[in-house]
């Protein structure tokens, strides 16, 4: 089972495939965790795409690849494995806010 | 009587090939209420598939036998219930030669007195139904799990629920398991429903096939060491054969089965009893599963209602639509037999507009809200989106549908 920790919604897979999508979300930068069904249950696995939230009061985002986690989306075959990428991910989001405060905004 | 109050286990460790010591599981459990195990028990979430949900399901349900023959996607589930019956959980178990066998044997089974599963998809279904249909005026309480597919031509594997049209009219007990989660609780249920005296009916769990059975969800899940009590094969509404004393008795009035004028009367009397059977279901299935809809947002003047995996894409469009201000409300029927008119009647009482989306091409739960609602509701009934032979339903395809109800009635 994936870690709750700022989780931010968990809800069916808006794109009618099936399977199960989870939201994490730290300040404006997050991640989808999507496991979709497969054919095999060894086959299942977990389809993670680093996302930036467009909206601070919904759940609209983008997907990012301009971060240093990731250029592309990943695949995770075992809960524990993400739940570690997880973890780093969400000290990596937090210190990229602060950096990000620290630019000096477009006027 | 040892084969009608549940099943003796005669399987020891030897015939099992078993380490001595070797006890089956479901000598190791405990024997629950009903209520305890469905309300109160401590649970423990999981993330799992609907096939997996389906087997932690079995391992509580106290099964006396299953019996099964392979079909895509059901295969799966069939699959996990061998490993229960290796561990002992399940009594007996075999795979038959095909569905019309499956469904034939089971009844036997039932009749016997015992506590029967199975399981099948779609074309399975079909193959079978002419000895499903027998099994709630013989008053058999048999569980079966149902992973809907495509069955018509050109042959697909893929989700859609038409089949279950089929089962509409049979006075079969019919539950639509919308996630994992469902298809944990909604057997257990079902389980102890269809086997109440004033009951004593067969009862169908349908899930939408891959979406459910293929993809793994959180599942809230009691003990393993609790099952349910045992089935009781002489409180039924048709006592179970006596089958250590021959000859037994298949009909329950011979007369029955003659043409002539007191048949046709018997014979009508029986139906009517099975469909007043379905009815007084209602209340067993109300305590369980704590009704038999669920409702988000009352009072909306905009109601989506649904059942099966089409209430997941509604309930993300309910959400996404509140994101934006608009509230609009969700029905999830989980029963469709008995279908909850009254219920529904009382969460759609201030709709204007009603959609209704669906897996299948017919839109069977369409004509069934029209039938119980005409002239009942001034809300205008729109059936759709409606997506089949394995279409997907995307959320923003219900968004649409909602926008255009919304120009449509003002």
């Amino acid at each position: 089972m994936l870690i709750q920790d700022n989780l931010f919604l968990t809800r069916t897979d808006p794109s009618g495939q099936g399977g199960v999508q989870f939201l994490y979300r730290v300040k404006d930068y997050g991640l989808s965790a999507l496991s979709s069904p497969q054919e095999e249950i060894s086959m299942i696995h977990w389809e993670v795409e680093i996302i930036k939230f467009t909206n601070p009061d919904t759940a609209d985002f983008e997907i990012c690849h301009t971060t240093e986690l990731s250029d592309k989306t990943l695949k995770f075959y075992k809960d524990k494995s993400l739940n570690e990428f997880l973890q780093k991910a969400f000290q990596y989001f937090e210190e990229l806010d602060s950096l990000e405060k620290m630019l000096p905004k477009e006027s | 009587m040892a084969n009608v109050k549940g099943a003796a286990v005669n399987r020891t460790a030897e015939d099992e090939g078993k380490a001595a010591d070797w006890i089956p599981g479901t000598e190791r459990q405990t024997v629950v209420d009903p209520m305890e195990m469905f309300h109160k028990l401590p649970r423990e979430m999981q993330f799992i598939t609907g096939s997996e949900a389906a087997r932690e399901s079995m391992r509580r349900a106290n099964i006396d036998i299953a019996i099964a023959y392979p079909i895509t996607p059901q295969s799966e589930s069939m699959q996990q219930a061998g490993y229960l019956y290796d561990e002992g959980y399940i009594k007996e178990y075999y795979r038959a030669e095909e569905e019309i066998g499956t469904m034939s044997a089971i009844s036997g089974a039932s009749r016997a007195g015992v506590r029967s599963l199975t399981a099948t998809s779609g074309p399975g279904l079909m193959r079978g139904m002419e000895a499903i249909s027998s099994w709630p005026g013989a008053r058999t309480p048999i569980i079966m799990l149902n992973m809907c597919r495509v069955i018509n031509t050109p042959l697909a594997i893929q989700p859609d629920n038409i089949e279950m049209s089929f089962m509409l009219n049979t006075g079969i007990l019919l539950l639509h398991a919308e996630n994992q989660q469902d298809f944990y609780d909604y057997p257990l249920a079902a389980i102890m429903a269809s086997e109440q005296v004033d009951v004593t009916l067969p009862a169908v769990v349908s899930v939408d096939g891959f979406f459910c059975t293929h993809a793994r969800g959180p599942v809230l899940v009691t003990p393993e060491e609790y099952k349910l009590p045992p089935r009781d094969g002489w409180r039924s509404a048709v006592p179970a054969m006596d089958n250590e004393n021959p000859p037994a008795r298949l009909s329950r009035d011979a007369p029955i089965q003659k043409s002539n004028f007191i048949s046709y009367h018997m014979h009508s009397s029986w139906q009517q009893e099975v469909f007043a059977a379905v009815q007084r279901s209602a209340k067993y299935f109300r305590d369980y599963l704590g009704g038999l809809i669920e409702v988000v947002n009352p009072g909306a003047e905009e109601v989506i209602i649904a059942s099966g995996c089409a209430v997941s894409q509604a309930r993300e469009a309910v959400r996404q639509e509140g994101e934006k201000g608009r509230t609009v409300g969700l029905v999830k029927i989980k029963s469709i037999r008995p279908f909850p008119t009254e219920d529904i009647f009382n969460a759609i009482k201030h709709a204007k507009r009603i959609l209704v989306p669906e897996f299948n091409q017919a839109g069977w739960l369409h004509k069934e809200l029209c039938a119980v609602l005409y002239g009942r509701t001034k809300g205008v009934i729109k059936g759709g989106p409606r997506v089949f032979g394995g279409m997907t339903m995307p959320t923003e395809m219900v968004l649409e549908w909602l926008a255009d109800i919304r120009k449509e009635v003002k």
